[in-house]
């Protein structure tokens, strides 16, 4: 069985829809979409169904696991899920995530402060 | 500005909303005003008036920096964003418009009593009545009270420090305390600033405070105006 593959024409008005917010767009492949936000350093959330389709570090992302969980539009497939794993950009991470390490290693320096007489 | 915890412990929720203005990450972001371009907007040092979230997304675009713009053909600036009302952001205090970390003061006068504190600078003005002081060095190092009043470079507390203060002693002084509403941020509208009055600015409410070193204390706030919430 043999195959014809047709070279896909952009235009200029369907590369701006494709820019759209809201999920993949008719016509494009969810891998694709999702490597576009990934170019993009933007938040990507994916449902249980498209996470596992996803590396994280393979693009510089880094999964949410103190919140393993989030409400959102998947990314791969459009849809609002309950259950939506977060990616986000390693060298964004810091600036939008205070984790309990994080936390836990201020409170850690704030007590060697105290031990030794001063901060 | 970090997205910490949530208080009601349960998901985060994303969203990706239009921008009507330059958004910037880890800020919080507003309702547009009516007649805007997008749905979303900039806060100021101020006001987080009609609050929407906290900017979780960076204005990269592939090539370039993706900025907001109302020209034909440019690309359209939508940014994710942390939407949940009960969000807790943690900021780092600092001393300035632009500040890198708090200014701390140095005990001019030692006190025995533990009731008072008696600085080089003024705590009256601006006025640091019903924040917080803390000691960074010292006997009394790590150990914090809330401020009562104050005068001149006075600042009085109820419940003593437990030990006397000396001459040369450090200590910093924050105009935010827990349940008050009302914080300034710096111009990247990242930190907050600890050298101003207290209840001032954007409408933020302290839930808790991290007091340590001049360059690692943080206020963790809750957003006080949010168009999420029952009112606004």
């Amino acid at each position: 069985m043999s195959h014809l593959l047709i070279k896909k024409e952009w235009t200029r008005e369907s590369i701006l829809a494709a820019h759209e917010a809201g999920g993949r767009k008719r016509g494009r492949t969810a891998g694709g979409w999702v490597d576009e936000l990934a170019a993009q350093k933007k938040v990507i959330t994916l449902c249980p169904l498209c996470t596992g389709k996803f590396n994280p570090g393979k693009v510089g992302y880094r999964k949410e696991k103190e919140y393993p969980v989030c409400i959102a539009k998947c990314d791969g497939c459009s849809v609002t899920d309950p259950k939506c794993s977060m990616y986000i950009y390693s060298e964004l991470y810091s600036q939008v995530r205070s984790t309990a390490e994080e936390r836990r290693e201020s409170a850690r320096r704030r007590q060697l402060g105290i031990e030794r007489g001063h901060f | 500005m970090k997205f910490a915890y949530l208080l009601s412990s349960s998901t985060p929720v994303i969203k990706k909303y239009k921008a009507s203005a330059a958004q910037a990450v880890g800020t919080v972001v507003i309702r547009s005003a009516g007649g805007a371009s997008g749905q979303m907007s900039t806060s100021t040092t101020t006001s987080f008036a009609d609050s929407v979230g906290l900017c979780v997304d960076n204005g990269t675009a592939i090539g370039g920096s993706l900025t907001y713009s109302t020209t034909q053909g440019a690309d359209e600036a939508v940014f994710g964003v942390l939407v949940n009302p009960d969000a807790v952001l943690r900021a780092r205090m600092v001393t300035g418009a632009t500040g890198t970390s708090i200014t701390e003061d140095t005990v001019a006068t030692a006190v025995s009593n533990g009731l008072t504190v008696v600085g080089g600078t003024s705590v009256a003005s601006p006025d640091m009545d019903e924040g917080m002081i803390w000691f960074t060095s010292g006997s009394n190092v790590g150990r914090s009270r809330k401020i009562t009043s104050t005068s001149s470079v006075t600042a009085t507390v109820v419940v003593p420090f437990p030990y006397a203060s000396a001459v040369g002693d450090k200590f910093c002084y924050a105009g935010v305390n827990i349940g008050l509403t009302g914080v300034t941020l710096t111009t990247d509208l990242k930190d907050v600033r600890a050298d101003i009055a207290v209840s001032t600015g954007a409408s933020a409410t302290c839930i808790d405070l991290e007091l340590g070193p001049a360059t690692d204390s943080w206020v963790h706030l809750v957003l006080a105006d949010n168009v999420f919430k029952m009112a606004t």
